[in-house]
């Protein structure tokens, strides 16, 4: 028995985390897997470590299945007692039995399917690895490598929440779909699955005495919270909002220019839309608050639905500061994040909240989530290096621009255009008016490229992009010098090399750290928080 | 082959082989020729008299136009095919393309996920190859067509050891 032929998803999910290299980890829990399997649907109870998810989550999540059958044959009757007209029809007695059975055989098919459905899918998190068995008909068995997540959510969708349930997503690096969804579980029983899972995926290990026993959750400390007002206000003022009133000016100059009343109908369904999408954005925006553990950086949010992301640390790939130019006078940011794991889903709006890292905040919240994402900034300034990234202009902090020369290229952006390397990450920023700040930390180069067309020869002036994963965040250096962007070129792939030689082990609670990685103190006192966080990363706080 | 100015300096770069060309050319042909006759068909049309729209002068100068273009790219295929390099440092692979919008790329070998050796029909029969690099990100987009089939397999051999020697996580 190959372990390949029965587990069809295991080579894909071993090849796109594992890397090329050797994973000979694989076989093995494979084959005990298998073992389990071989016993037959026996070995299925709690004993084993197998469970199931809620009873309830098939009917929470085919609600609208049930609803479509009750509608179909409740419109009927409906109508006709709103036209005044007898409810049965003459000879109804006659199709009774038929209407009766035919909508029975619905339902009953229907609830035998969720019933099979939740009998058939269960889960275990042992030894590394967290398995979920799916199917009925067409059997799936799924294992990810604990040590392999980058980011576990809990989401709750409305009715969910209603019922107390919650479903838990395991995100590994394919840029697909989740790796392991489990919907639904009890909301408690979610947040103590999470724990055991990064509890074990951080490198702590099976308590000997009580193997199995549930991990504590990690202690949190909150960082920030966004105030519904500035949520509001964030909103009006976005870019979206900009178009809005464009557009809306151009269409009443267009109808009064025209005189065709009828030009306004079809702008209903673009206000349909747009209140949509604004409704979207404030109920993921919503009650927003992140917060540290060591665990990694948690996220909360929604206001109907509602999320808790947990990006374990040094998941973030890459990580993008803007600020569009009506959020300038009230000196407001937003982060978005590059993650393996979430990549481009299926839905987008989904996936733009879930790379959000904070929809709005001041500077001081900006640099605070900053401060997590990157503990050591590599710098002994580095308020000042990373406040010039936001806001500043030529060389301030360090940073190198687009030369004189070739400002016709970039006339109002060639004094922000630059970049900066700290230690531990690669800074550019860009945008005079849309101002950018885009960071990469030296572990995460994936691989670069200079690019130069026929204009930047001229003025001898080049591109670099940095390769990363999936995700809003795409670096690219514009219009650097090209004796600046060669040299870099060259640095950023000896400080990218000495960086992955540093980069240890994904269980982060066992990361040993050569004495070169250690942060420096001077900077810990001026960076908000990264002493703090450090620390916290350092002690064995799951007990 | 001639150091461009992003090139870093004092690279040895290995080109692909020139018979890279005649798979181009097949590429160009079938691309390009069959855009200058679906373009033309118009212009026959008009001269048979079955067609009243487009106007003369439209229907000559459409497909002579993209004419003009084709035969544009078609002279500068041996130019970059020659522009095309690759170079085995200690710890990335270097690959180059283009003449007016050049591209010098470094992929990492610890940073490999996977390599592909690919083959299409022309290719096969002049026994060339293509070789493309996979990291964890979609933007590396790191192809070297048109490596001789035994180069080609030395390429993937060699990628494949030293990204094992150099592993790295994500």
């Amino acid at each position: 028995m190959t372990a390949d032929g029965r587990f069809p998803r295991h080579g894909m999910q071993e090849d796109g985390l594992a890397s090329a290299g050797p994973a000979p980890a694989g076989s093995v829990p494979a084959a005990s897997t298998a073992a389990a399997d071989r016993a037959g649907p026996g070995v299925a109870t709690p004993d084993d470590g197998w469970l199931r998810v809620h009873p309830a989550s098939p009917f929470v999540r085919g609600w609208v299945a049930l609803a479509a059958i009750g509608f179909f044959f409740g419109r009927d009757i409906f109508e006709r007692t709103l036209q005044g007209r007898p409810m049965f029809e003459d000879g109804f007695a006659g199709r009774v039995p038929w209407l009766v059975a035919g909508g029975g055989a619905v339902l009953l098919v229907a609830v035998l399917s969720f019933v099979l459905t939740w009998y058939f899918t269960k889960y275990q998190v042992s030894g590394g690895y967290v398995r979920v068995n799916t199917g009925f008909l067409f059997r799936q068995q799924r294992q990810a490598r604990l040590d392999r997540v980058q980011a576990i959510d809990i989401v709750q969708p409305l009715l969910a929440r209603i019922f107390g349930l919650a479903e838990l997503k395991f995100e590994v690096a394919d840029a697909g779909e989740s790796a392991v969804r489990l919907a639904y579980l009890k909301i408690d029983d979610a947040q103590q699955l999470r724990a055991t899972i990064l509890a074990r995926a951080a490198g702590i290990d099976d308590d000997a005495e009580n193997p199995g026993a549930p991990a504590p959750e990690a202690p949190e400390y909150p960082v920030l919270s966004v105030p519904p007002s500035r949520l509001i206000g964030s909103l009006l003022l976005s870019e979206q909002s900009l178009f809005v009133v464009v557009g809306g000016v151009a269409s009443v100059v267009l109808s009064a220019v025209t005189d065709n009343r009828a030009f306004y109908f079809y702008l209903i369904p673009a206000a349909l839309g747009l209140a949509a999408s604004y409704w979207n954005l404030f109920n993921k925006g919503y009650n927003f608050t992140a917060a540290i553990s060591p665990d990694g950086i948690r996220l909360r949010y929604g206001l109907l639905d509602t999320q808790a992301q947990t990006l374990p640390p040094g998941r973030i790939q890459a990580l993008k500061i803007s600020q569009p130019p009506l959020w300038r006078p009230f000196g407001w940011y937003r982060m978005q994040v590059n993650v393996a794991g979430y990549g481009l889903l299926d839905n987008a709006g989904e996936a733009s909240s879930r790379t959000t890292l904070l929809p709005v905040g001041k500077l001081d919240d900006a640099m605070n989530m900053l401060a997590l994402v990157l503990p050591d900034p590599g710098t002994s300034r580095p308020a000042e290096v990373f406040g010039a990234g936001l806001t500043g202009l030529d060389s301030d902090g360090g940073f190198v621009t687009t030369p004189r020369r070739a400002r016709l290229l970039a006339p109002l952006g060639w004094r922000r255009n630059g970049f900066a390397a700290t230690d531990t990450a690669l800074l550019i920023r860009s945008g005079r008016w849309w101002r950018n700040l885009v960071l990469v930390p030296h572990q995460r180069t994936q691989s670069m490229a200079l690019h130069q067309g026929p204009l930047a020869r001229r003025f001898r002036v080049a591109d670099l992009v940095l390769h990363t994963t999936a995700g809003p965040v795409v670096p690219r250096l514009m219009q650097a010098g090209l004796d600046e962007a060669r040299a870099l070129f060259d640095e950023q792939s000896a400080r990218a090399r000495l960086a992955r030689k540093r980069q240890t082990t994904e269980q982060w609670l066992r990361q040993v750290a050569p004495p070169g990685a250690e942060p420096d103190s001077q900077a810990a006192e001026t960076w908000p928080l990264g002493n703090e966080a450090h620390q916290q990363q350092e002690g064995p706080q799951h007990g | 082959m001639r150091t461009e100015a992003i090139d870093p300096p004092g690279i040895d770069w290995h080109r692909v082989s020139p018979k890279f060309v005649t798979v181009r050319l097949v590429q160009w042909a079938l691309g390009n020729l069959a855009a200058v006759v679906i373009l033309s068909l118009p212009l026959v049309f008009v001269l048979l008299e079955w067609w009243r729209w487009p106007p003369l002068w439209l229907a000559i100068t459409v497909p002579a136009v993209t004419l003009v273009v084709a035969l544009w790219r078609l002279v500068l295929i041996p130019r970059q095919v020659r522009a095309i390099g690759y170079a085995e440092r200690d710890d990335d692979l270097l690959v180059r393309s283009g003449i007016f919008f050049q591209r010098t790329m470094a992929v990492p070998y610890g940073r490999m996920q996977y390599v592909d050796v690919a083959v299409g029909p022309v290719e096969r029969s002049l026994g060339l190859c293509t070789v493309k690099l996979h990291t964890a990100s979609p933007g590396t987009n790191a192809h070297i067509p048109g490596l001789p089939e035994a180069e080609g397999a030395r390429l993937r051999e060699q990628l494949a050891a030293r990204g094992e020697a150099r592993l790295a996580g994500l």
